[in-house]
């Protein structure tokens, strides 16, 4: 039995369901992604008991939970809004969901800051803190009242790439340290790649799939997790194999191009498409990403090298081309 | 849990809620069964009687007046200080606040003083023109009571509304000129729609407060053909003692008052603030000359009055230094000086302790007003100011007339209950914008680390709010300060307060006296002013 258990948990709004379930494992780092108005916030909502759900259960540890006070779930949270107190210093904000003693809180927020990388900030005041600083003192916060489950709420979205690498990064570090279960909602399907255990992917107020990076990325079940996920080409089946009906979808680093003109029959272990003509070339880094056009259809390839011709064509392996609806 | 939360903060508020509506209801029943007396003949006269209406026209044709002067002065003033920043800038800003705290009293007594035909504004110009005779007739006219209003309500308008000018972003200007639009085109099309919320505002504010206006009427208009439903409710219960009649007006002006409240309240919309204001550019060359003009304008405008009631409480009308005022108040030597300190002590107290509940109830009602986002909270909490000071003062009087108590600690009680219903609504409409900047996640931050709602509301929304506490309570102290309408209804002599005694002294041409007065509330006042303007925010970014 998972450690959090979400079952049939309902909220109804007037344009609006959220229905879910799922489970994460004691010590689980999941990450909840999605395009906005999906309902990942409302999900947080939910568990940490900040709104009432309509239908269902949330079960921590084998315990229903769904009716009790928020203040006695023992669910911490990190919010994507400046929640900062601004009548409290750094370490009065620390200490506030605190109950040891005078002497022990003094420890224990000196350990958390030193945690979170701001050691010498307890005596700050909260608006002289930036961005970055002011969601690490929220983290230490939340660590601080010793929940049993700590929710992050997209809470780095506020600052720019590189701070969200170096804060996502401690937030993994500090995850692995104290071996707390972390639900962490994000937009960013890189954050949730590179920190995650696993992935629950949300649309539309449904949980639709839920597995590793690499699950999801690889083997998707449908076509809004294979997008979602990462960039891919979608096709109609049976333009590709005979008799296969809804739609075919792979990666670009599974299509190859050729400036020269090849045939089929050369490459039985591929699907071939001759003459398909390039629209775009985007240079990565790496690589290029090539857009191209195959009978009225646009297509997505990678190449190492840029193309000379306008025309190429296309090969993709026939076992990375995955049939989905 | 939202919901639990909306209650816990509505049962918070409900002390307040109760003390407000009851203090409310009590008056208003008392005026109710007097003008409903014998069949309600007093009522179906006043409404019969065309002077009623006339009352009706003058009262808006002033208000009306005083507040488009106002507004239309402010304007031009707001385009120059919201876009330089020059020294003093700030300094004439603040200044500007001083008139939320102002008491009217005082505006009266310094017009008198400065613009009077014996005033020193004409003894002046009499020296340098050599005339031996007055040179501005301006007191004891319509003029006087538009010219006083605007005195007191210019300033506010200004300040509303070149802090909102100030706030606005210019990008919108700056793309409309790349449009190719002028600087005409582009005030009429694009500042001006913006500004609107602010200039209209500053306007319905500015109006309400000359509706209800009082001492400045009574006083510097001089005659009862400048008479508006407040000024006239107070002759017909102490001059012509007839409260059947005052009660019916009060009723017909209660109406009228409702239905503008009405009005204007539909015609305001919350504004969202912006955190980007525009850069101010740095006044240089013909531009700060014109700046240090405007700023020599204004404070020509502004100073001499409130000066003059210093240099008179110093000086006689031939010039020569005295402190004879002074020892009369230190003495309480005879007539209306005798009680001059327990006046000034009347006041303070009066002022201290309505003001320390106002804050205290109004906090709570602002807090459940802005986290249930309710309607009928800022309708309730309104409610007093369309009843007007005048009619809340007579009300009360009825209550003490049925109850017969001839206490004088039944009447203390009486005045700061009236000053309470009065300085509650401004109360809770300071504290207010506090209460809704507080976001909702502060709490449920709060909450998720397992502190109580009690504690949460105690140890992080109450701080947040505590610069505004101060500035309602400033406001508040003020405005109890500087209260004479009910004050004068209600206890007539009973209990006199500092405004109260300076309005008798002008009645009774004692000018120095008043003048001393005056610059103790005056003192007061400024006192007030910088404890509302003292101590910093807590900042929620």
């Amino acid at each position: 039995m998972p450690y959090l258990e979400i079952r049939k948990l309902e909220k109804k709004y007037k344009d609006f369901t959220l229905s879910a379930s799922f489970g994460v494992d004691e010590g689980e780092f999941l990450c909840v992604i999605g395009p906005s108005g999906s309902g990942k916030s409302t999900l947080l909502s939910l568990i940490a008991g900040l709104d009432k759900p309509d239908g269902g259960t949330v079960t921590i540890d084998g315990k229903d939970i769904t009716k009790m006070k928020i203040q006695e779930r023992g669910i911490g949270m990190v919010f994507q809004d400046f929640t900062l107190f601004p009548s409290m210093n750094v370490e009065k904000n620390i200490q506030f969901g605190m109950t040891e003693k005078k002497a022990e809180k003094k420890k224990i927020s000196d350990a958390l800051l030193s945690l979170v990388g701001l050691e010498g900030y307890a005596k700050r005041s909260v608006s002289s803190l930036s961005g970055g600083e002011a969601q690490r003192v929220q983290l230490a916060r939340a660590i601080a009242a010793k929940p049993k489950i700590l929710l992050l709420d997209e809470p780095l979205s506020a600052l720019d790439a590189p701070l969200r690498k170096s804060i996502r990064s401690s937030i993994r570090a500090i995850h692995d340290a104290l071996g707390i279960t972390m639900i962490y909602v994000t937009h960013d399907r890189e954050e949730a790649f590179s920190i995650s255990d696993s992935i629950l992917i949300m649309h539309d107020g449904k949980t639709v799939a839920m597995g590793t990076a690499e699950e999801l990325y690889r083997h998707p079940k449908d076509l809004f997790t294979a997008f979602f996920t990462g960039e891919g080409t979608a096709l109609p089946a049976h333009l590709v194999f005979e008799n296969m009906e809804g739609s075919v979808f792979f990666r670009p680093e599974n299509a190859v191009i050729s400036e020269e003109s090849i045939s089929a029959e050369m490459y039985p272990m591929h699907v071939v498409f001759p003459d398909a003509e390039i629209i775009s070339c985007e240079f990565c880094g790496s690589d290029y990403i090539l857009g191209l056009e195959y009978q009225g259809y646009p297509l997505l390839c990678q190449s190492a090298t840029k193309p000379r011709r306008k025309t190429v064509s296309v090969m993709i392996l026939k076992e990375s081309i995955l049939n989905l609806q | 849990m939202k919901r639990n939360r909306a209650t816990f903060y509505t049962l918070n508020a409900l002390p307040g809620i109760l003390i407000l509506v009851v203090l409310f209801l009590i008056p208003l029943f008392f005026t109710f069964s007097y003008a409903f007396h014998d069949n309600g003949k007093a009522l179906v006269e006043i409404f019969k009687d065309e002077y009623t209406y006339r009352l009706l026209v003058f009262t808006l044709e002033e208000a009306l007046l005083s507040a488009l002067i106002s507004t239309l002065i402010a304007i031009p003033l707001a385009s120059f200080f919201s876009k330089y920043t020059f020294p003093l800038r700030r300094t004439v800003l603040t200044l500007s606040g001083l008139s939320f705290t102002i008491p009217s009293i005082l505006v009266v007594l310094g017009f008198v003083i400065w613009y009077g035909n014996n005033g020193l504004l004409n003894a002046f110009l009499m020296k340098i023109t050599g005339r031996d005779y007055t040179t501005l007739q301006i007191l004891y006219s319509f003029k006087a009571i538009i010219l006083a209003h605007v005195y007191l309500n210019f300033p506010i308008a200004f300040l509303l509304i070149t802090n909102a000018w100030t706030e606005m972003p210019d990008t919108p200007e700056k793309a409309a000129y790349t449009l190719g639009a002028g600087r005409a085109r582009t005030f009429i099309h694009v500042t001006l729609p913006r500004l609107t919320p602010a200039v209209l505002s500053a306007f319905i504010l500015i109006f309400l407060f000359c509706f209800s206006s009082f001492s400045i009427i009574l006083v510097l208009g001089g005659n009862p053909a400048y008479s508006t439903f407040e000024t006239e409710i107070y002759r017909r219960v102490n001059i012509n003692v007839n409260r059947e009649e005052a009660a019916a007006l009060s009723i017909f002006a209660f109406f009228i008052t409702s239905v503008m409240l009405i009005i204007t309240s539909r015609g305001r919309k919350n504004q969202r603030a912006t955190r980007k204001e525009k850069t101010l550019e740095k006044a240089k060359g013909k531009t700060l000359v014109v700046a240090f003009l405007l700023i020599l304008l204004i404070l020509l405008f502004i100073l001499p009055p409130m000066l003059s009631i210093i240099y008179r409480a110093f000086y006689t009308k031939a010039g020569d230094f005295t402190l004879r005022a002074w020892n009369d108040i230190a003495k309480g030597s005879t007539g209306l000086m005798s009680t001059a300190m327990s006046g000034i002590i009347n006041s303070f107290l009066i002022a201290l302790l309505s003001s320390l509940l106002s804050v205290y109830f109004g906090s709570r009602i602002a807090l459940a007003s802005a986290k249930r986002n309710s309607r009928i909270l800022p309708v309730i909490s309104s409610m007093p100011m369309a009843t007007g000071s005048v009619t809340l003062g007579l009300g009360f009087s009825f209550l003490a007339a049925t109850v017969g108590h001839d206490s004088i600690y039944f009447s203390y009680i009486l005045v700061i209950a009236a000053h309470l219903t009065i300085i509650l609504p401004f109360a809770v409409r300071t504290i207010t914008p506090g209460a809704k900047m507080i976001p909702d996640s502060l709490a449920a931050a709060s909450y998720t680390l397992g502190v109580s709602a009690f504690r949460t509301m105690r140890k992080v929304e109450k701080p947040i709010l505590s610069p505004y506490k101060r500035k309602a309570f400033a406001f508040a102290f003020a405005l109890s300060l500087g209260e004479v309408n009910a004050t004068l209804t209600l206890s007539d002599g009973h209990v006199s307060t500092l405004p109260i005694l300076i309005y008798r002294m002008i009645s009774s041409y004692n000018y120095q006296g008043a003048a001393a007065l005056g610059t103790l509330l005056l003192a007061e006042a400024l006192i007030v002013f910088a404890i509302g303007e003292g101590g910093r925010k807590h900042a929620i970014s």
